[in-house]
């Protein structure tokens, strides 16, 4: 298998890291990368647990090769809080119960940082449209709803 | 596998001329990478064309339209210019996958993917479209039912890039609407899908109708019998369940682990009617 060096933006900051060529964003993150925040599950984008925004849109890090993500800004779990402060969904989930298991936490809070990008006042159904593809086996999804709304309201507001 | 990124469709289409046939153009990936992950195909060579300028973006020119294929599922489902009679293209994309599948995927491979389930497909049918194919020495456009001939069939050239899709809808009154049926809402291939378009006189009787469906045959296709029914009558129940019984006697299912074919074909018939009746429903509301 031949492998090659990728330039990568990744939180940040630039990484070059070595990989198959057919390596995906998934394989890179949690192989060299070791940012394991990012969970690796059904790989056919059914289950949204893979989810990093890439050029700040929400995509699933199992389906984009690395090659395709060369000049473009990646944002991981990792990366989404700013002066070691947590952002706004992280708190907002904790706030409201919205974790259990957790396994699919990263994945949620990504999805929903994509969403309040580009709406800033979404409302249920909006959320729940935005987070279709995004699963959680534990609870149900109210409290995730609940966080996310918070967490808009809380960045409209500047907090 | 070699990843190669063409920054131009004339670049694009030599290289594929060069690597031959192992060689695939990648768009979104969010296909192609399911399938050769799972091992449904094989190819050496990977021509990534989602970075080349000028292939994403929709304009409307007059009452021509024309998506790039490079369109993301996310632009069509916001785009303000399909909020009024062309609605059926919004509902399509939007329930393409989820959220984050939409910002990856696009129409071009939606398209060139030539899915029989695929979403876009019975839309772009049912508005006549015609589809963009840009080889390394010439642009042609064809007919999207020439374009399709068969599951994952299509009549592109190898080295052809599949660069826009064009439609002009028709001049007068007219509305659209898009039904699919899935085993849930969200993150479903759809078990049968229908896009409709109604074009009526100012006497409200229909001008032009143009039914097209999905997933009852090898590729979704035009129900003619249907459309022919319709044609120069008033749009009425009785009118609309005769289009549905035509267009499940024009469909040919396969019964498979999402539904039986006796289904498939019973959801021909009546997401049919109920299209139609929306684009009634919709011809009102601008009336
Ligand atoms: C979880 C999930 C859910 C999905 N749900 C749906 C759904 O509900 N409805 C639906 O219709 N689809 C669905 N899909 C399928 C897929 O997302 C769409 O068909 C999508 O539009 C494909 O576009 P793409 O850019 O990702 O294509 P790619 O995967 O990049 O390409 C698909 C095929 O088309 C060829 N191709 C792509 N672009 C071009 C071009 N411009 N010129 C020539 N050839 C080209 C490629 O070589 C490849 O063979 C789903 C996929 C996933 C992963």
């Amino acid at each position: 298998m031949s492998t090659r060096l990728f330039r990568l933006h990744v939180n940040g900051a630039v990484r070059e890291v070595e990989a198959s060529e057919s390596a995906t964003l998934l394989d890179v993150l949690r192989g060299p990368l070791a940012l394991v925040g990012t969970k690796a599950n059904c790989l056919e984008a059914e289950c949204g647990v893979c989810t990093v925004l890439l050029d700040g849109r929400a995509v699933t890090s199992c389906l984009v090769l690395a090659a395709q993500c060369e000049d473009r800004e990646v944002v991981t779990i990792e990366g989404l809080a700013e002066a070691g402060e947590p952002h706004p969904l992280q708190s907002a989930f904790l706030e409201h119960g919205a974790v259990q298991c957790g396994y699919c936490i990263p994945g949620m809070i990504m999805t929903a940082a994509g969403l309040l990008r580009e709406k800033h006042d979404p409302d249920d159904e909006e959320i729940r449209e935005a987070m279709a593809g995004t699963l959680c086996r534990c609870t149900g999804y109210g409290k995730i709803v609940a966080a996310i709304k918070a967490a808009a309201r809380n960045m409209r507001q500047g907090r | 596998m070699h990843v190669h990124r063409a920054t131009s469709v004339r670049q694009a289409a030599t290289m594929m001329a060069a690597l031959g046939a192992g060689a695939r153009f990648l768009a979104g990936g969010t296909d192609l990478l399911i399938q050769l992950r799972r091992g449904a195909l094989a190819c050496d060579h990977l021509i990534d064309i989602g970075r080349i300028a000028g292939l994403d973006g929709i304009a409307i020119e007059g009452d021509a339209v024309r998506i790039g294929a490079l369109t993301l599922h996310h632009a069509v489902e916001r785009h303000a210019g399909f909020a009024g009679p062309l609605r059926s293209l919004i509902e399509a994309s939007r329930v393409v996958g989820g959220w984050q599948v939409r910002n990856m995927a696009t129409i071009g491979g939606n398209v060139a993917n030539a899915s029989p389930a695929a979403d876009l497909v019975p839309v772009l049918l049912s508005l006549d479209a015609t589809v963009e194919l840009t080889g390394a020495d010439e642009t042609r456009r064809l007919p999207l039912p020439q374009f399709l001939l068969g599951p994952r069939r299509t009549a592109a050239r190898r080295d052809e890039v599949l660069t826009a899709c064009h439609f002009v809808p028709p001049a007068g009154r007219h509305a659209t609407a898009f039904l699919k049926a899935g085993r849930r809402k969200a993150m479903e291939i759809s078990i049968v899908n229908v896009a409709a378009l109604l074009a009526v006189d100012d006497a409200g009787r229909c001008r032009s109708a143009r039914i097209a469906l999905g997933a009852v045959g090898p590729v979704a296709f035009r129900a003619t019998d249907a459309e022919t029914g319709l044609q120069g009558g008033p749009l009425s129940d009785e009118a609309f369940e005769e289009a549905g019984a035509a267009a499940a006697a024009a469909s040919t299912p396969i019964a498979d682990v999402r539904a039986s074919a006796v289904y498939r074909r019973h959801l021909a018939a009546r997401l049919t009617v109920k299209t139609l009746r929306l684009c009634r429903e919709r011809l009102q509301e601008v009336a």
